[in-house]
């Protein structure tokens, strides 16, 4: 089907397609997944939270590929269900691309498909993730991520006020601040040299007349940059999002598809979220012409990823993805813990290992659940491409994967019901040369040193 | 007192969240004539309780918690129907109007605290998403409601739960009505700086802070 056919039949579908409750859909996905899990004997075992079978990775794409063809997505607007045939989802995958230019000028990197255990070392598109921001501090947050060695891409977080006043999603301060912090991203690129620089989006735009905004290609979001079109739990979508979708295209700009799986929701356990959470890559691909994608697996209490359910759902959903198609994704690791302490490191470090074994490119992080206000910073952000690089080059398997990530789990998880909350990035880092502070840089060299006494192998990093 | 076979046949289909055999054992016991509010707050109530429960420690998913909700919302309704024939009033544990705020689209935490809150035995109405102040203060307004729940999951949405406090006291009703927050942008800070009458982080945390609130208001 040609691109615009699509486009236009995915908005007929949303008015003529089968009308239920939202708790029906939901129900019904459930029910299928669970169903889906028998058909293709796909089980969670907590003490292989990365399996090295890839026959099992086959059976988690074809169940999220059936899920996907028989339940459709939800519209959320029309409580319409909009379905498609699986040649056309396979058509739309066909189309997909696996090379990307982000970025431009000198500044721009070559994104591509990874397989598992790929010899070529991901890219980090990071940035504050969506947590919230001060804007007292946002220019120095910003630099303080660009800035990183091990970065690639920055993603502007979501500041809370402006001018000191409340942002309101949907007003014109939406649309102010949206302009301020596109600005202020570009500003902390062209400060540290790197004035190309790929920028993931801007997540103060909560709405698409807010992410419209950006698209000002001089000081503001460019076509080479990109902005994330949202999936809400799970595989369903609105007006609101769809209608980025031409925007997008037409301004010639990357669309990322953002997935928020959670785990214990509706998707059920790991081994259920793993599958819908290709439903959902395929979804991205189908209906929202994703040029790359985003998983952000969010467990349901403690809303991090690096638990063993959210280890094997990345590890999972990766390898299916990986082994099944040829598309470019990414993927967060969103911690209980905040800056400044060794636990969320070893919380990066986890999911950095995984993520780059497993096919994706890097994407992150998110810090205390994604709750405490400056509670990040650019250092664990360049940390997690430090170690997704360390995990290429010391050839770590899934197998050996498993072994670490196992390894480091019992470093942290006492704090998923109480966690450390660290400081924030103007109590880490000194304001006036943007370096971390000498308490916040010991952690990053003991989190090393315990990695490496685990099998990484690390080059000169920028705080050795 | 409910027969036992009655009582397990209905606590075991609301435990497994099957609707059809919810409802079918209700029927069934107010044809006996069992005293419907009995059935609520010995059958219903425990069974929807221990759902929740076994939510919060993540022995079951939301699923089955929805599922459960759903079986338990057409066993009330035709309780309450029955109550109603028969000339009385269903009791409840308080009047909830819930809602995320105006441009917040995620719902599963005010649906989470919305199902532990009707398995608690309150009345909830559920304002959906993305519900403007004015809307929470209407519903409230026309249910008699004694608590006012807003919900903001994004940071930048957050300013949706001071626009309530602020309509609230605005139109000189700010005491009329019980007001609560939550959702993962809000804290206990965000919730002081508004003047919110509560705050919570968890689902069961928000029925515990519902119940104590009620308790206050009826001893004052």
């Amino acid at each position: 089907m040609y691109a615009n056919d699509r486009l236009l039949e995915i908005h007929q579908r949303s008015r003529t397609g089968p009308f239920m409750r939202e708790v029906e859909f939901d129900l019904m996905l459930a029910k299928r997944t669970n169903e889906l899990l028998n058909e293709y004997n796909i089980k969670f075992d907590p003490n292989l939270v990365v399996p090295a079978d890839d026959d099992l990775a086959d059976r988690v794409f074809q169940a999220g590929l059936q899920l996907l063809e028989d339940i459709g997505c939800y519209h959320l607007d029309t409580q319409r269900v909009i379905k498609f045939s699986r040649a056309e989802i396979l058509d739309a995958l066909r189309q997909a691309p696996d090379t990307l230019y982000l970025g431009e000028g000198r500044d721009m990197v070559i994104a591509r498909h990874r397989g598992i255990e790929d010899p070529n070392p991901p890219l980090n598109l990071t940035g504050p993730a969506g947590q919230p921001c001060s804007e007292t501090y946002y220019l120095p947050l910003m630099i303080s991520y660009a800035q990183e060695p091990y970065v690639q891409a920055i993603e502007s977080g979501a500041t809370l006020t402006y001018n000191g006043y409340d942002i309101m999603a949907g007003s014109l301060m939406e649309v102010k601040a949206v302009q301020r912090d596109s600005a202020t991203a570009r500003e902390a690129i062209r400060r540290v040299g790197k004035p190309g620089m790929h920028i993931g989006d801007c997540a103060t735009g909560m709405t698409a007349i807010g992410k419209m905004a950006a698209s000002e290609p001089v000081n503001l979001l460019r076509p080479c940059d990109g902005r994330l079109v949202a999936q809400m739990c799970e595989l369903k979508t609105n007006d609101d999002q769809l209608i980025r979708v031409p925007h997008l295209l037409e301004y010639g700009s990357h669309i990322i598809n953002l997935m928020t799986p959670l785990t214990g929701g509706i998707g059920g356990g790991p081994a259920g979220v793993a599958v819908v959470s290709v439903a959902e890559t395929l979804m991205g691909v189908v209906c929202y012409f994703a040029t790359y994608h985003y998983l952000s697996i969010t467990h349901i209490k403690w809303t991090n990823n690096s638990d063993p359910w959210g280890m094997y759902v990345l590890a999972m959903a990766g390898q299916a993805m990986a082994r099944n198609s040829h598309i470019v994704w990414t993927d967060d690791p969103f911690n209980v813990n905040g800056a400044g302490t060794l636990e969320n490191l070893y919380e990066v470090a986890g999911h950095a290992i995984i993520g780059s074994v497993c096919g994706y490119q890097q994407h992150g992080v998110g810090s205390t659940g994604g709750n405490i206000v400056d509670h990040h910073t650019g250092l664990e952000a360049g940390f997690q491409g430090e170690v997704a690089i360390a995990a290429t080059r010391s050839g770590i398997t899934r197998e050996k994967a498993n072994e670490i990530a196992l390894k480091l789990l019992p470093l942290y998880k006492d704090t998923f019901k109480d966690p450390k909350l660290g400081k924030p990035f103007n109590e880490l880092y000194d304001l006036k040369t943007i370096t971390p502070k000498q308490e916040w840089q010991d952690c990053y060299r003991q989190a090393k040193d315990t990695l490496s006494k685990l099998g990484l192998s690390f080059t000169q990093g920028p705080y050795d | 007192m409910i027969p036992t076979e009655i009582a397990q046949k209905l606590g075991s289909a609301l435990t497994q969240g099957d609707k059809d055999a919810a409802v079918a054992a209700t029927q069934e016991a107010l044809a006996q004539g069992i005293a419907p509010v009995a059935l609520v707050q010995e059958v219903i109530v425990p069974a929807l309780t221990e759902v929740g429960r076994r939510f919060e420690d993540l022995d079951i998913f939301l699923p089955e918690l929805m599922a459960a909700g759903e079986a338990g919302n057409a066993c009330t309704d035709l309780i309450e129907q029955a109550i109603l024939k028969s000339g009385s009033q269903m009791q409840a544990e308080g009047t909830v109007v819930i809602g995320t705020v105006k441009g917040d689209i995620h719902d599963i935490g005010k649906n989470i605290v919305a199902s532990l809150l009707k398995a608690q035995g309150f009345k909830v109405i559920d304002l959906g998403k993305d519900v403007p102040a004015a809307r929470f203060l209407e519903a409230a307004e026309t249910s008699h409601a004694d608590i006012i729940a807003a919900s903001a999951l994004m940071s930048i949405t957050r300013a949706g739960a001071r626009d309530v406090a602020i309509l609230l006291h605005d139109r000189g009703v700010r005491n009329q009505f019980l007001y609560i927050v939550g959702g993962g942008s809000i804290t206990q800070e965000y919730a002081d700086e508004i003047a919110a009458d509560g705050f919570s982080e968890t689902g069961s945390g928000a029925v515990e802070l519902a119940k104590s609130l009620m308790a206050k208001k009826r001893g004052a």
